[in-house]
This record gives structure tokens, sequence and C-alpha cells, in this order.
């Protein structure tokens, strides 16, 4: 495989392979000879931070090829799982936009020398669109289900014989799921250790970089108090049958209390809420709700279903238009409030025009 | 002193006499070293939970001296079955699927399903309301069946198999179907491509069993899309979307059509032009019955019809990757019958009626309650309401796993 093969693809085995061959120790790239690919390396976690897509530039391969493991290395040494997940999806969709240009041979290649898919060349005319690749459906689904368009849902694919149709741009754009998983993997776990000089200074010039754009792309906050207007159809449905004493199933409960846990409503309240209404032992329901709010057992604070799970178990319903935009309910929710904010900001703001135009 | 409803301390000694004969039959679960598994007895609600048998030898030795109410096995395999659910490592799952008549509306519910109000008088028949008229929400139930939901039951369990086998290319032997013991069917899934599937990836499977999120454009049914050939005959969800419909139209009631509130066109098309919607369902593609029916009341139609070809399975057990469920050939205390596996092709003509009653034995004297009309071995009994009769162990066992009598002193 060509020097430009592995520098376009740092996930190939054989790159790799290359890179191992050369053997570098961190002391060894203070030679002004390696500044290109710090400098690169440094660039691509920031290309990452700032536009979200890692560019590809291929004109000195060795150079690229050498500056993804150390991009890797900055990444895991500032240890920001939020700038990993970041990374990953960057460097996937550099990936992405090179796999497309590729022949469909390629892809299939790839997909199975390194990702191990099941996929191979069967075409079929679908609509009148030419789909020339089946791939098995636990690949398909291990890389689809967190899709959230309706084509990608396997029940609007055509599958047979637990194959699913794809053109070549699907299974590229499939792949990308699979490099961003790799990737991730890579850069999940925070690493420590003092580096020489010159590669100090390009870590914190990445730093400052990160720290400049951090506010920016974490998004906004939920507000302090519970907002219940702001609740969406699904959740104000659960609560509503819920006061209304109705008997709500497994998930229904546990969608609710979730939602609730998040959105910030007091345990004592909630505590409140479920034993006014049904006949819940108090001292069950409060371990209950503790233990969705993380302050039990394992001390993991259950975030609610997604849109996609409530629709599987039907307690998706009376979807409205911020419904139509949205895949989560704690979504809607942070949607609604700053609708809400902004319409009380202009009825604040509209009674001082009427009275300035009386 | 009269005896409890149901008589559980004879329905016991009859589980034990059965399991001290027949526990040797009970097959072991694929990897039975990493199962957890689960128990319940006649006495007590708590569920022993947590249990491994690295040897057959040894679950046939616990059935034999527990005679358990119900046995369940996990759906998931652990690196320590025995461990709880933080320490027990999940290596991967079945695939499972439970259908239970239990969950569907149907006419026969009406005669052999009753509810009461805890809170006041109201009592009727079939499913509970949601909301009592008295504000409350707390109902007993008493749930029977019969031949009929039984066989609602089955034709599910045939869709789900047929969907399996063609669609994701399941292998015979790769599926176990079981009859539940009770309302409905088991069917588990063995197979390499599934066992590391995740839920996210589960439920995507079940969207594709149930049909939900099926949109009429990617089954062919756009303006957008080109093609020459009907669907009627391809696989998967695009050629049974096909079929769906044209079977919905052929059948489907003028006023069950004006009901829809579809659009005037689409309307006057299903009604007044059935004939040439369903000849271009069978001659043309599909996107040119979206000149007669416009895309907006197609999409209301399809979600109708694709419900008959969908399978009614339970979402919540299959995406759950720890669930435990029936053990194969064991006896369900709720009706004294036996959770069978059905060999593949055999389910058609399977008949819980005639086959699950195992326990056999003289006839005892019942005193009942309350207990419908149900065919049991091909004997018919009931319906009894405040009266005695003297029936077979077998059909005697159902009247007292269901609590309708007691046996009489």
């Amino acid at each position: 495989m060509s020097e430009r093969e592995a520098a376009k693809y740092p996930f190939l085995k054989a790159g790799l392979e290359l890179l191992d061959g050369l053997d570098l120790q961190l002391d060894d790239l203070t030679d002004p000879n390696y500044g290109k690919a710090l400098d690169r390396a440094a660039e691509r976690v920031k290309e990452a931070i700032v536009q979200g897509v890692v560019s590809a530039k291929l004109a000195d391969p060795l150079t690229e090829l050498l500056s993804y493991p150390l991009a890797v290395m900055y990444v895991t040494l500032i240890g920001e799982q939020f700038l990993s997940r970041r990374f990953a999806l960057a460097e996937a969709v550099r990936a992405y936009n090179l796999l497309q240009d590729e022949y469909e041979e390629k892809i299939t290649r790839i997909a199975v020398d390194e990702f191990g898919w099941d996929i191979r060349r069967d075409p079929e005319n679908i609509d009148g669109v030419p789909h020339t690749l089946k791939l098995a459906y636990p690949d398909y689904l291990r890389a689809a289900s967190s899709f959230h368009e309706a084509k990608w849902k396997l029940v609007n694919r055509k599958m047979e014989n637990g194959l699913v149709c794809l053109t070549g741009v699907e299974a590229a754009r499939l792949l990308q799921v699979g490099v961003e998983q790799w990737v991730r993997e890579r850069v999940s776990t925070p690493s420590s250790f003092t580096l020489p000089e010159p590669l100090q200074k390009r870590l914190d010039d990445v730093k400052k970089v990160f720290e400049e754009n951090r506010v920016r792309l974490s998004g906004s906050q939920l507000p302090d108090e519970v907002i219940n207007e702001a609740f969406p159809p699904c959740m104000r449905y659960c609560l509503e049958g819920l006061l209304a004493g109705k008997r709500a199933s497994h998930m229904e409960r546990f969608g609710l209390t979730s939602f609730l846990v998040n959105v910030g409503m007091p345990i004592d309240d909630m505590v409140q809420l479920y034993t006014s209404v049904t006949d819940f032992d108090e001292s069950l329901t409060r371990y209950q709700i503790e233990h969705i709010a993380g302050l039990k057992g394992h001390r993991t604070k259950y975030t609610p279903p997604t849109c996609s799970t409530l629709r599987t178990h039907g307690i998706c319903r009376n979807m409205d238009s911020i419904c139509e935009t949205v895949s989560h309910p704690l979504g809607y929710y942070r949607k609604k409030v700053r609708r809400l904010e902004r319409q009380r900001e202009q009825q604040e703001a509209e009674p001082s025009n009427t009275t300035a135009q009386q | 002193m009269d005896e409890d409803w149901g008589s559980p301390e004879f329905v016991k000694a009859q589980f034990r006499q059965w399991y001290a004969r027949n526990s040797d039959t009970i097959p072991a679960p694929i990897d039975i070293a990493h199962r957890e598994f689960a128990f319940l007895t006649f006495h007590g609600r708590t569920m022993y939970r947590h249990n491994r048998f690295p040897t057959l030898d040894k679950l046939r030795r616990y059935l034999r001296s527990n005679a358990p109410a119900h046995s369940y096995h996990s759906s998931g395999y652990y690196d320590d079955p025995a461990a709880d659910m933080a320490r027990k490592g999940w290596r991967g799952a079945d695939l499972v699927f439970d259908i239970d008549a239990d969950h569907f509306d149907l006419p026969c519910q009406m005669e052999h399903d009753r509810w009461w109000c805890r809170n006041c008088d109201n009592q009727g028949t079939g499913h509970h309301p949601e909301i009592c008229e008295c504000g409350k929400a707390q109902f007993e139930t008493e749930t029977w069946l019969c031949a009929r939901c039984l066989q609602a039951a089955k034709h599910e369990a045939q869709k789900l198999l047929d969907i399996l086998i063609q669609d994701f290319g399941v292998g015979t032997d790769e599926l176990t179907t079981n009859f539940s013991g009770n309302r409905g069917y088991h069917v588990h899934v063995h197979s390499d491509g599934m066992i590391p599937l995740d839920q996210q990836a589960r439920r995507e499977i079940v969207d594709y069993i149930m049909a939900i999120g099926l949109e009429a454009e990617y089954q062919g049914f756009s303006q957008r899309n080109r093609g020459v050939r009907p669907t009627l005959a391809e696989g998967g969800w695009r050629g049974r979307t096909g079929r769906a419909l044209y079977d919905y139209i052929q059948e489907v009631e003028p006023e069950e059509v004006k009901s829809m509130k579809l659009s005037r066109r689409a309307t006057k098309s299903i009604i007044e032009d059935k004939e040439k919607v369903l000849n271009t369902l069978m001659k043309r593609h599909p996107s040119n019955v979206t000149s007669l029916i416009d895309p907006k009341s197609l999409q209301t139609v399809l979600e109708k019809a694709v419900k008959l070809q969908a399978s009614e399975i339970d979402t919540v057990v299959t995406t759950d990757i720890h669930r435990l469920i029936r053990l194969p050939k064991t006896l369900h205390s709720k009706t004294g019958w036996q959770v069978q596996t059905i060999p593949y092709g055999s389910l058609p003509d399977y008949d819980p009626l005639t086959r699950a009653t195992v326990i056999t034995g003289d006839p005892v004297l019942l005193e009942f309650r309350w207990a419908p009309k149900i065919k049991i071995n091909d004997v018919e009994y009931g319906p009894y309401e405040e009266e005695e009769a003297e029936l077979p162990v077998g059909a005697a066992l159902f009247f007292l796993c269901k609590k309708g009598a007691r046996l009489k002193r």
C-alpha cells in the first residue's frame, strides 16, 4: 500500500504497520525535521474544534500520516470527553469525504478488511436508483441505528435474506460511523505524561483554541426551575395520565421520571407527585426515583429515552411542529424553553411600544 | 375449613409429582453455564434470581427438588450469571419475542375476561378502562383464554417467523418457537449475528417487525420514484407493503374509508375506482398509485394496511437484553400447562388445548365460583357458576390455576 493511501485513511492496518516500523519515540519528534508533522497534528485538532471536520492534505503524505497519531495524543492529553467525541466525528467526516470519491471496490475492500463487514457486490435497481451493494443487517444496524432520517430506518430499506441493499455513497456514509467508533475508542481514555518543549508548545496552543470555543460548542444549559409549559406532548400525556391515576407502563414511568429528574424537579416533589395519585409505597417510590437520579445503585443519572425509543414503545403521541425538529424529549424542552423566553421578551417589549405610540 | 380458591397445595403437589417423573425431559438452553435462571414458588411473590447451573444435571435436580411455579432463564449470556446485575459481565443475548393475546383487542375477551374496580362497585368484561368512572385506576382482573385468542396469537407468531426467515435470513435451525404455557408464544433466535446487538439495534428490529416508521416513499410509492415493474412479488417490506395495500383496498368497507378523512380524490379512488387502483398495483410500478391516491392519504391508508402484515410483538421484551424468559418444557402455574417447543413447520397444526395438558390422573371434584367455557383435550367444559363438577385432573388443574375453582372436600 502506498503512503498516500495510508495518509488518506489512518485507520488502515497497513498504515499503522508503516508507523510502527518507524519506531518513533517522543524525544525523536523534537528534531526540526518533524516540525511539519507536529504543526499538522495541532491543526487537525484545531480544525475538528473550529470546523467540525478535518481537512485532507495529501500533497505531503508522510506528514499527513504521521500527524494522525500525534493529533490523537494531543486529544487524550487534553482529556475532555466532549473534545474526544468532536475529534472522532471530524476525522470520520474527513474519511467520508475521501471515500465518496473512491471506486466501490475500494469501499467494500476497506469495509471487509478493516471493519470485518459482511458486504458484497450484487446490483439491484430500486425505483430507478442503482443499489450495487448488499450489507448484512447486523453490520447495517450497528452503523445506522443512530441515524434519525427515515430513509435509514431498516423498515424503509429493501432487505431480503438478511442483506440490506445500499448504494456506494450510502456504504461510505455507514463506514463513516465505523471510522468514528474506531477513532473514538482510541481517544476516549485520557492520558497524562510530560511532553518535550516543542510538543508542549503546540499542545498549549490547541488548548487555547479549545477553551475559546468550548462555550460556543457545548450548547445551552437548561433553566433551573421546571417550566411545565415546555414539556413535550409525550411527557405531558404521561404526566396527565399519572395525575388521573392511570396505571402507567414501566416504560412510561421510567420515561417520565427520568425526564423530570433531568429538567430539575426536586426529588421530594416527585415523591409527593407519585404517592399522591397512586397507592405507591413512599419509601419504595423514593428509592426508585433516587436510583434513576443516580443517587442510589450505580450512581449513573439516567437520561430519558430518545424519541425513536418512545415511538417503538407507543409512548410518542400528539406530535407538534417542534417534535419534527428534535430527536430527544430534552431537546424539545430546551427548544421550547427558548421559544417561550423569546415570546416573553417580545410581550414585555410590546406594551412599551404601544405606550410610545400613544 | 374451606380450601383457598385455586387449592394451591394440591396444584403444588401435582407439579412436584410431575417434576419427580419428568425433570429429565427438560432440555438445556444453549450455553447453559452462562445463563441466569430464576424461579417463582407457589407461596410468596419473591423471585429467586441469579441462579446458575453449570450442568444440565444440576438444573434438573433443582427442578425436581423445588418444583417451581414458574421457571425462567435469561436471554443473555454472562461471564458470571450468579453475580448481581452490575457484575454479571454481559456477553450477548438471544433475540427473544413475546406474543401475548392479552395485548390484543379481541371479541372473545368480552366473554372470558372480567374486571372489578377496587374502589367502587363498577365492573365489566374484556379489558378494564384506563380510568374507572370513580376516577381511580385500581382494578382486579381475571383473564381466561379460549381457542380463538390462542389462534390469534398463533397467527401473529406465524407472521413473525415468516419475517425472520424471509427478511432476516434466520435459519430454521436458529429458531425456537415455544407455546408460552398461557396465552401466547415465545420465539427465541439464537444466531451469531443477533447475539451481540445492543438495545438500539434490537429496537430497529422491533420497528421492522411491527412496521413502525414505515414510509410510503421508501416502498416505491412516490412520484419521485421511477420504475416499471410492480412490487407485489418483491421480498421484504416493499413487496409486503404492496400486498398489504392490495388486500386492504380490496376488502375495506366504504364507511371505514370515509372515517379516515382522506382527500376527496383518494376517497373516490378507493371506493369508486377500486378496480383501477388494484389493477395499477398488480401491473405497474407503485409510483403510479400516487396519481390516484395523494401521498398524504396514501400514508394514512398504508399505516392501517401494513399493520395486518406486521406482527404484534411485545416491544419491551425484545429490546431488553437482560430479559428472563420461560424455560421450555417446564410448567406454568397460571394454567397448569407445559411450555412446549414446537418443531419448525408444525406451528399451523399445533393446538395447545390438546397438547399442553401434560399432567394426567384420576378425576377430582371441584367447586366452581365462575369459569367461562373452554374445550380441553376435545372435551367441552363450562361455563360454570357456583356449582360442582367432577373433572379429570388435567382439566381440573386449569380451572384451579386460574383460581376459578377449588377442591371439594
